[in-house]
């Protein structure tokens, strides 16, 4: 049985060993070893596609962050006051847009916002002064985070509601018996009790964003995330600089990982 | 429960506004454009050109082979990803000593959150001719192809969704009553029966799940099969990538995507009514 489990563990974390050992090769070819270096995570640094695509990653997941934990946040405080039928809506809803696969959401989003801009373009530019050049509605930043939001908003949802279940109700019911406004209930009260779950909201947002490939791939238009520059790179060849990328980015996911975890265990601490 | 007041009522459509709007606008929207875009006509130069048809649903034969692939890698993979997990699992929930539990189920659910592009990229050294073949060159196999082959596939499928089965599984065996393992043996059930009477029924929540949620993404995969199958294995979401981005027939691609989200949905209300029954079914035998 431990034997299992110890081969069950190697079958998980040997791939992504080969990729980091891979990644301070010396020599110029990706599959054979030559000696160590750190040489390819300097080119990888200077490389400016990769800058370029590292920066509209942080961009995309630091947004998507923000607007899904503040989202998710109020809409899971709401979401405890609703019964009947709209709270099964709701239900419904989240669920689904967590479960859907992100393919689906990528060509659905792509086709709409396709559709909504082809009818909005025209429309624009007939209202816009003349001798101005009109604004022209295209896929960028805005419909990446978008889509993203949609599956992170509804994750942090989650989190925050399996929190508030746990919370002490009592503690509400003495603030407002000791005649706290809501707002300062809110305040001192259940907003301590939540955050670690809004914060580790936020950590699996970003995370989730930062490495996301299928859903950029459709709506992300002439932007490259990173995944979408990794993807495309790979396309062409495998080569240790592709290694020091990908190496860079499972570090990046994995301190957020172990954020999360620590703020979503911080309960049992305490 | 109280009738909320008329203040408190606008503060939880205020607080509720932004999430609806999204789920209006990112979710129920699209999935609307796409069911009308799927009875359009194509344009002449790709996408949408108005109309209603029925044609692109009569040509879904055309792509049979990617459902086909997709069909058969997907119940199987999840299969295979069950396989695998379930002894992790049992082991994790119930024979590992407390205190390293915690750390070793975040080591299994981690790799879940890094990106599936890398891991699965690794994969192709490790499956090409220079990784696993060249060592079993040396133990005397030689010309073993492993690249690019339905074997590739599954090894990706397992590895990239493993995670995703064995926490489930995991959450239903941590909450099974130990006493009724204990009642069992005493009562002179051998461990296999044991297991078989007991464990196995009980943990049936934490299977479905896991195999429901394996079997959907599965269904949509397009990396595995684009990095590992090389052209060769390909499933709706590599004929979607395809229709969408290059070919840029949208009603077509539109269709499929249509018959996809049908096929998961039924999937869907199949778990349901399943997990239903074995829920009642317990609740009466309690009885």
């Amino acid at each position: 049985m431990r034997i299992y489990a110890i081969a069950v563990y190697l079958f998980l974390y040997v791939p992504i060993g080969i990729i980091v050992l891979f990644s301070f090769n010396a020599g110029r070819h990706a599959s054979e070893l030559r000696g160590l270096s750190v040489q390819w995570y300097g080119k990888a640094l200077s490389n400016p596609f990769v800058g370029d695509a590292f920066f509209t990653s942080l961009v995309v997941a630091l947004s998507v962050a923000i607007l899904s934990s503040l989202m998710g946040t109020a809409a899971a405080l709401a979401l405890q006051r609703l019964k009947g039928t709209m709270r099964v809506l709701f239900d419904g809803l989240i669920y689904v847009s967590v479960m859907i696969p992100g393919i689906v959401i990528g060509i659905a989003t792509l086709v709409a916002l396709v559709t909504v801009f082809d009818f909005l373009n025209p429309l624009l530019a007939s209202i816009w002064p003349e001798g101005v050049k009109p604004p022209k509605l295209h896929m960028g930043y805005a419909s990446v985070i978008a889509a993203h939001t949609l599956f992170t908003m509804s994750l942090v949802i989650i989190l925050v509601r399996a929190r508030i279940a746990g919370m002490d109700r009592a503690l509400i019911e003495a603030s407002m018996d000791l005649y706290a406004t809501p707002w300062r209930t809110f305040y001192q009260v259940t907003l301590p009790q939540i955050y670690p779950a809004i914060l580790a909201g936020f950590l699996l947002s970003f995370t989730f964003s930062f490495d996301d490939f299928i859903i950029s791939f459709f709506v992300a238009g002439a932007n490259t995330t990173l995944p979408i520059y990794i993807f495309a790179s790979i396309r062409r060849g495998i080569t240790p600089e592709v290694n020091a990328i990908g190496t860079m980015v499972l570090a990046v996911s994995l301190f957020l990982l172990m954020s999360a975890q620590f703020f979503l265990r911080a309960r049992t601490y305490r | 429960m109280k009738e909320l007041s008329k203040p408190n009522r606008w503060l939880t459509a205020v607080l509720l506004a932004p999430t609806t709007l999204w789920f209006l606008f990112m979710l129920i929207l699209p999935l609307i454009v796409i069911l009308i875009f799927s009875f359009g006509e194509r344009a002449a130069v790709g996408g949408y050109g108005g109309g209603f048809t029925f044609e692109h649903y009569l040509n879904l034969p055309a792509r049979l082979k990617a459902f086909q692939n997709t069909m058969t890698f997907a119940p199987i993979g999840t299969l295979l990803c069950l396989l695998v997990a379930y002894p992790l699992a049992y082991y994790l929930a119930l024979k590992v000593d407390r205190r390293y539990k915690l750390v070793l189920l975040v080591l299994v659910i981690v790799p879940f959150w890094t990106s599936l592009l890398i891991r699965t990229y690794a994969w192709i050294y490790l499956l090409g001719g220079r990784g696993i073949p060249s060592l079993l060159e040396l133990i005397g196999f030689e010309g073993v192809r492993l690249i690019n082959t339905p074997g590739a596939v599954m090894i990706g499928i397992v590895y990239g969704y493993l995670p995703l089965m064995v926490f489930p599984i995991f959450v239903s065996l941590e909450k099974l009553d130990r006493s009724l393992l204990e009642a069992s043996s005493d009562l002179g059930g051998s461990p296999f029966k044991t297991f078989m009477q007991i464990t196995l029924p009980l943990s049936m929540p934490g299977i479905a799940t896991g195999c429901m949620l394996v079997f959907i993404l599965l269904m949509g995969e397009f990396l595995i099969p684009a990095f590992l199958g090389g052209g060769k294995i390909f499933f709706i979401g590599n004929a979607l990538v395809d229709l969408f981005l290059q070919s840029r027939n949208w009603p077509f691609g539109s269709a499929i995507s249509v018959t996809l989200v049908v096929i998961m949905l039924v999937t869907v209300s199949l778990y349901m009514r399943m997990t239903l029954r074995s829920n009642t079914g317990r609740d009466e035998s309690l009885m």
